[in-house]
């Protein structure tokens, strides 16, 4: 089992089973939400118990897209596309050692100018689906 | 005379300044990371030059610094010590090109463990 929470504890969560490796998304929302780049796994919903919610607020960032985020200390947790039985959770959330690595760096055309990437994972453009399972 | 504006992604906070940033960073210390949902990366500026439009959240996670995001989309944009006459900003939130290069890696020995730091960026732990 894998735990999480946010910054200030409002939020916290555990998730069930092997997690899928992490996308770092350089897209503008990602970009924007939290400050640079946002890494993140994805589980389906059940997997995924919310063991604290006094703080979770959405925010619906596109017609189909909404960002979970704790409303007391801000934290970025959540990007669930509507439909698809999953949440897609922030990386940086997740407690302790997460014996994940990162998959692939996608949406690189909307990436900073202010940095580079040097891991030689794989970078797509844009991400349709799970590129390169 | 240049002008650097930023934004949240709902835009209901945004922000400029026309000071030259400075200490370009990333950082990976746990608060960044649980905030962000990745890692942050910021430059600062003298406090007085930096205008902010909207209203800001602001978090205290440290008797040290406030951290400032926006109440609607979360978006984490500001940092803010209390002893420092500057304030750091969100270049992820910056729009268009910022024009800077990252100087430094901060906090790397609580950095996750799911990526590497590849480039060759100064890192301080």
């Amino acid at each position: 089992m894998t735990r999480g929470e946010c910054l200030c504890g409002a939020v916290a969560f555990e998730l069930e089973g092997e997690l899928r490796p992490i996308y770092a998304c350089h897209c503008t929302q990602c970009r924007k939400t939290s400050g640079h780049f946002w890494a993140a796994t994805s589980v389906p919903d059940d997997a995924m118990t919310m063991t604290r919610q006094d703080g979770l607020q959405w925010y619906q960032s596109s017609a189909t897209t909404r960002r979970g985020f704790c409303n007391q200390c801000g934290a970025s947790l959540f990007w669930v596309p509507e439909g698809e039985g999953r949440t897609v959770v922030a990386a940086g959330s997740l407690d302790g050692e997460t014996g994940l690595e990162i998959k692939a760096h996608v949406f690189v055309r909307d990436k900073g100018d202010y940095y580079r990437i040097c891991d030689g994972l794989p970078h797509f453009e844009e991400f349709k689906g799970d590129e390169g399972a | 005379m240049k002008v650097l504006k930023g934004s949240c992604l709902c835009g209901a906070v945004t922000f400029e300044t026309t000071a030259d940033p400075q200490g370009v960073s990333m950082c990976h210390c746990r608060q960044c990371r649980k905030q962000s949902g990745g890692i942050w990366s910021s430059a600062y500026v003298a406090f007085r030059d930096l205008q902010i439009r909207g209203d800001v959240q602001w978090f205290a996670a440290s008797d040290a610094a406030n951290r400032g995001s926006c109440p609607r989309c979360s978006s984490f944009l500001f940092w803010k010590a209390h002893d420092e006459n500057t304030i750091s900003f969100s270049l992820g939130a910056v729009d268009g090109p910022t024009g800077l290069t990252l100087e430094k890696h901060i906090f790397t020995a609580d950095k996750g463990d799911y990526y590497t730091l590849a480039d060759d960026v100064p890192q301080k732990p």
